[in-house]
C-alpha cells in the first residue's frame, strides 16, 4: 500500500532529524580529533623545536640505557623524598 | 620495522667475500642479492654456497656502476636498499644503525657510513678516511642530517636508500661516480641524507703506488663526466700540498706510536702517493684531451673511451624532477583537471552553530600584518565554538625546517591565541565544512581539496597589484575567477572584486585591539614628532614617496623629529631621523601615544595601522583616491588625506603640526570613529561571509 502524504512527511522529518544527529556527531568527532592533535603538538613543542626524536635517541645503546637508568633513579629519589616529607609533615 | 635488502655487485671478489658474507650473516638483513659480472675466480662458488644469498649473473659488458645498482634495486623488494662493495665488511651494529638512520626523519632518502681502514692500510689512506668522514658527523660525533646546500657526497661502498627516493631519482647510467650524482640529485629534489657513524664498514683499497695513481685518474675522470668538476693543477701549489700532506701523515703515525724507522719508510711512499695523486687527478679531469691509447694505459679500469666530449656539447647536468616543491603545481592541476568537486549541499549547514573551518595560510614571519588579521579572526571564531584548524601551504619550503608543533606555537605567540592543530601541507587533509584561502598562493591548493562543503577566500588585498607583468600577476588574478566566495577586507576591495572579476563577495572592516591601542593619558605627547611606517621591502607602501615627503617637511621644518619604524634595515634618506625597527604591538601603542602626526601610506587596500594610530589619539596622513574613502567617507573623516605627491603630503603633515585646533579635532574624531571597529565586529562579518559561502552551493 502506498504511503500517505502525512506518513511520507513524518518519514522525511525522521530522516532529517537523523541526518542532523549524524552531522552533529561528525562535528563532535572532528572537534575531539583536532583537540587531540593540538594537545599532542602542545606537548611535543620543545622536542620538535630542537628536532629531537626521543624514540631514536633512546634506541641508541650508548645514550638510551644510561638516560633511562638516570631518569628512573631520579623518579625513585623524588618519590622517596615525597614519602619522607609526608611522614614528617603528616597526612 | 622496514625490510632491508642488501645488493653487492661482484667481480673477482674472492679475497674479501668470505669476510663480507660472514658479517652479513651476523647482521641478518631481510634479503641479500649479489650481482656477478663475469668473475673468473671463486666468487660465484662462494656466493652460491652462502645461505640466503641470491646470485644474479650478468655479462661483463652489461655492467655499469649506476645501471647494475638500478638492476639490483629492481630485483629486490625491501623498503630500504643497501649497497656494499665486495671489499667492504660491515661492522657489528651496521644494520641497526642503518635502520635508525631512516627513522631520524621521513625525508631521509639515503644514509651512508664511514669506511674504516683495515689493519694493513697505508697511513695515507687511513688518515684520509678518518679526516674525510669526520667532517660529516655532528660536533658530538653523532649522526647528522644533510640537506640542500650541504656537501652532496655519497659513497656506494657503504650506503642505503629509501626505495621511494631511489624510485624517484634512480642512479644515472654513468661510468663512474653514480653515487655522487645521486647525492646531488637527491638534495636538489628536496630529500635529506644522513651520515651515520655507527654504520661502519672496513674498507680500503690496497693498491701499489702506481695503481693508486691510475685509480685517481679514473676517479677524477668520472667526476668530470658526472659533475663537470675539473681538478686545478699548479706545480708550485702541488709541491706545497705534497709536503703538507706528507708531514700530516708522519704526524699521524707519530701520534699512533710508530717508531722513527717506520715513519722514515712511509715518508718516501707518502710523497710519491700525494705527488702522484695531484698529477693523475689533474690528468683524469682532462682525460678527453689525451690520446685514447694513453688514456687506456693511465686507467686502472683500462677505459679508452671518453675522448670525444671536448668536441661535442659540454657535459649536461641531468636535473631530477621536483617533488612537492613546485610553486605552480596546484595551479597547473586546477587548469588541467578543474577543481575537486564539493560535497553535495547540506541543507541547513550554513545555520549550524559549529562549523568545521580549515584556514589555509601561506608562510608567515613575525610582524606579518595579514597573518595577524587572519589569526585574530580565527582565534575569535574558535572561541565561538567553531572547530578550527590551520593548514600551511609552503611550496617554496620557507618554513620547511619547522615542525607543526613549532608552527602552531608561533601563530599562538606572534599573532593571537589558538587552541587548534596546525598541519604542514595537505597530506593529512580530512575535510571541512568550509576551506578558507587567505592569499593568492593558497587558492589553487584549496580548489584541489575534497571532502569540503564550501570554499571561501578571505581577501586582505588586491594582490595582482603586488606584481609587475608576470606569471604571479596572472595567477593572482585567476584566483578571483573560480566563483569562490570572497570576504574582502574593506568595502573598496569588495566592490573591486565584484566589478572587475564578477566574484561573489562580502566585506569586513579590520578591527582594532582596543586593549592595546587606546589613548594614554599617562604618556606626555611630544610636540613636532612625525612617525612613519617605512616598510620599504613592501612596494605598495610607497616608501620612496613617503621619504620624499619627509625630506620636504625637513627642509621646511628642520627641527621636526622624524621617527621611522616597521623595518629592520634603516632606509637611506636625505634627512636625519631616529630608527626603531620592527615593534611589538604594545611598543607601537607607546610610540603612537607620544607622537604628533602619523604617516602611513598604502597604494592598494587600506591597512590596519592608520586605524591603530587613530585609536591612540594620533592624527594620521594617508593617500587620497585609493581606498581610504570607502571606510572614512569622501573627505577622509578623521584622516588627513593627500594625493600621491610629496609636496601635498608634506603640506598635510605641516598643517597638523601647526594647527593645534585641527589636530585636536582630528584626534577626537579618530578615537570616536574607530571605537566601533573591533575584532569581534570583524569576526561577525567574516562569520557571516563563511555562512554565505555555505549557502552559495545550495543556491
Amino acid at each position: 500500500m502506498a504511503a500517505t502524504g502525512t506518513e511520507r512527511d513524518a518519514e522525511l522529518e525522521e530522516l532529517r532529524a537523523r541526518v542532523a544527529e549524524l552531522e552533529a556527531e561528525l562535528v563532535e568527532q572532528a572537534a575531539r580529533t583536532e583537540r587531540i592533535v593540538a594537545a599532542a603538538q602542545q606537548r611535543t613543542y620543545w622536542l620538535d623545536r630542537w628536532h629531537l626524536d626521543l624514540d631514536a635517541l633512546m634506541r641508541r645503546r650508548a645514550i638510551g640505557a644510561p638516560l633511562d637508568v638516570a631518569f628512573r633513579a631520579l623518579r625513585k629519589l623524588r618519590h622517596g623524598l615525597q614519602k619522607a616529607r609526608r611522614r614528617l609533615t603528616g597526612p | 620495522m622496514s625490510r632491508v635488502s642488501v645488493v653487492i655487485p661482484v667481480k673477482d671478489g674472492e679475497r674479501w667475500l668470505p669476510e663480507l658474507l660472514a658479517a652479513l650473516a651476523r647482521e641478518a638483513p631481510d634479503e641479500l642479492l649479489a650481482i656477478d659480472s663475469g668473475s673468473t675466480d671463486r666468487s660465484r662458488e662462494l656466493l652460491r654456497a652462502a645461505p640466503g644469498v641470491e646470485l644474479l649473473e650478468i655479462p661483463p659488458a652489461e655492467f655499469g656502476h649506476g645501471r647494475t645498482r638500478n638492476l639490483g634495486a629492481e630485483r629486490t623488494s625491501g623498503e630500504i636498499v643497501a649497497f656494499l662493495t665486495q671489499d667492504a665488511t660491515p661492522q657489528p651494529g651496521w644494520l641497526a644503525a642503518l635502520r635508525a638512520g631512516f627513522a631520524l626523519d621521513e625525508r631521509v632518502g639515503a644514509v651512508f657510513g664511514p669506511h674504516l681502514p683495515r689493519a694493513d692500510t697505508s697511513p695515507m689512506i687511513a688518515r684520509e678516511l678518518e679526516r674525510h668522514f669526520a667532517t660529516f658527523a655532528a660536533p658530538d660525533g653523532s649522526p647528522a642530517l644533510q640537506g640542500p646546500g650541504d656537501e652532496p657526497f655519497l659513497s656506494n661502498v657503504n650506503a642505503a636508500y629509501r626505495r621511494d627516493c631511489w624510485e624517484a631519482i634512480r642512479f644515472r647510467d654513468v661510468a663512474y661516480s653514480e653515487d655522487q650524482a645521486f647525492g646531488r640529485d637527491l638534495l636538489a629534489a628536496g630529500w635529506l641524507k644522513a651520515y651515520l657513524p655507527d654504520m661502519a664498514v672496513l674498507h680500503a683499497h690496497d693498491y701499489g703506488a702506481l695503481e693508486f695513481m691510475r685509480r685517481y685518474f679514473d676517479e677524477y675522470r668520472g667526476l668530470r663526466e658526472t659533475t663537470g668538476h675539473v681538478e686545478a693543477f699548479q706545480p708550485l701549489g702541488a709541491l706545497r700540498t705534497v709536503r703538507a700532506e706528507t708531514a700530516a701523515d708522519l704526524r699521524w703515525l707519530r701520534e699512533r706510536g710508530a717508531p722513527a724507522g717506520e715513519r722514515a719508510r712511509w715518508a718516501a711512499r707518502a710523497s710519491v702517493h700525494h705527488g702522484g695523486r695531484r698529477v693523475f687527478s689533474a690528468l683524469g679531469s682532462r682525460a678527453e684531451r689525451l690520446p685514447a691509447p694513453l688514456r687506456e694505459r693511465l686507467s686502472l679500469e683500462g677505459r679508452a673511451d671518453g675522448g670525444d666530449t671536448a668536441a661535442a656539447l659540454p657535459p649536461a647536468t641531468p636535473i631530477a624532477p621536483l617533488r612537492a616543491d613546485d610553486p605552480y603545481g596546484a595551479a597547473a592541476r586546477v587548469m588541467r583537471d578543474g577543481p575537486a568537486p564539493l560535497l553535495p549541499p547540506a541543507p541547513g549547514l550554513a545555520e549550524h552553530e559549529r562549523l568545521r573551518i580549515a584556514l589555509v595560510l601561506p608562510p608567515w614571519r613575525r610582524g606579518s600584518g595579514g597573518h595577524n588579521t587572519l589569526m585574530q579572526l580565527l582565534s575569535r571564531l574558535e572561541r565561538r565554538g567553531h572547530v578550527c584548524s590551520v593548514w600551511l601551504h609552503d611550496p617554496h619550503g620557507e618554513l620547511r625546517a619547522l615542525r607543526p608543533a613549532v608552527l602552531r606555537r608561533q601563530l599562538d605567540e606572534w599573532f593571537a591565541p589558538f587552541g587548534g592543530p596546525v598541519y604542514a601541507g595537505f597530506e593529512d587533509w580530512h575535510g571541512a565544512d568550509v576551506a578558507v584561502a587567505t592569499g593568492w598562493q593558497t587558492v589553487h591548493p584549496i580548489l584541489l581539496l575534497d571532502q569540503t562543503h564550501a570554499r571561501a577566500y578571505v581577501v586582505n588585498d588586491h594582490e595582482p597589484e603586488f606584481f609587475g607583468t608576470s606569471t604571479e600577476r596572472v595567477l593572482a588574478e585567476d584566483t578571483y575567477r573560480h566563483d569562490i566566495h570572497c570576504v574582502a577586507a574593506s568595502p573598496w576591495l569588495r566592490d573591486l572584486l565584484i566589478e572587475r572579476y564578477r566574484a561573489p563577495a562580502d566585506a569586513f572592516q579590520l578591527g582594532v585591539d582596543h586593549a592595546i591601542y587606546a589613548p594614554r593619558p599617562d604618556v606626555a605627547r611630544r610636540a613636532d614628532t612625525v612617525v612613519y611606517y617605512a616598510r620599504h621591502s613592501t612596494d605598495r607602501r610607497a616608501v620612496p614617496i613617503g621619504l620624499m615627503a619627509l625630506g620636504e617637511l625637513h627642509r621646511r621644518r628642520p627641527q621636526t623629529r622624524v621617527v621611522l619604524f616597521g623595518t629592520d634595515k634603516p632606509p637611506p634618506t636625505t634627512f636625519p631621523y631616529e630608527h626603531l625597527g620592527v615593534l611589538a604591538p604594545p611598543q607601537l601603542a607607546a610610540l603612537y601615544a607620544e607622537a604628533t602626526v602619523g604617516l602611513c601610506l598604502s597604494l592598494t587596500n587600506f591597512s590596519l595601522m592608520p586605524k591603530e594610530m587613530l585609536a591612540c589619539g594620533l592624527p594620521c596622513v594617508e593617500l587620497a583616491g585609493v581606498s581610504a574613502e570607502s571606510i572614512f567617507g569622501a573627505d577622509g573623516g578623521p584622516l588627513a588625506l593627500a594625493p600621491l605627491d610629496p609636496v601635498a603630503l608634506a603640506d598635510a603633515m605641516e598643517r597638523l603640526l601647526d594647527d593645534r585646533d585641527a589636530w585636536e579635532r582630528r584626534a577626537r574624531a579618530g578615537i570616536d570613529f574607530v571605537a566601533s571597529h573591533t575584532w569581534d565586529v570583524a569576526t561577525d562579518e567574516v562569520e557571516a561571509g563563511l555562512r554565505h559561502a555555505l549557502r552559495d552551493p545550495e543556491a
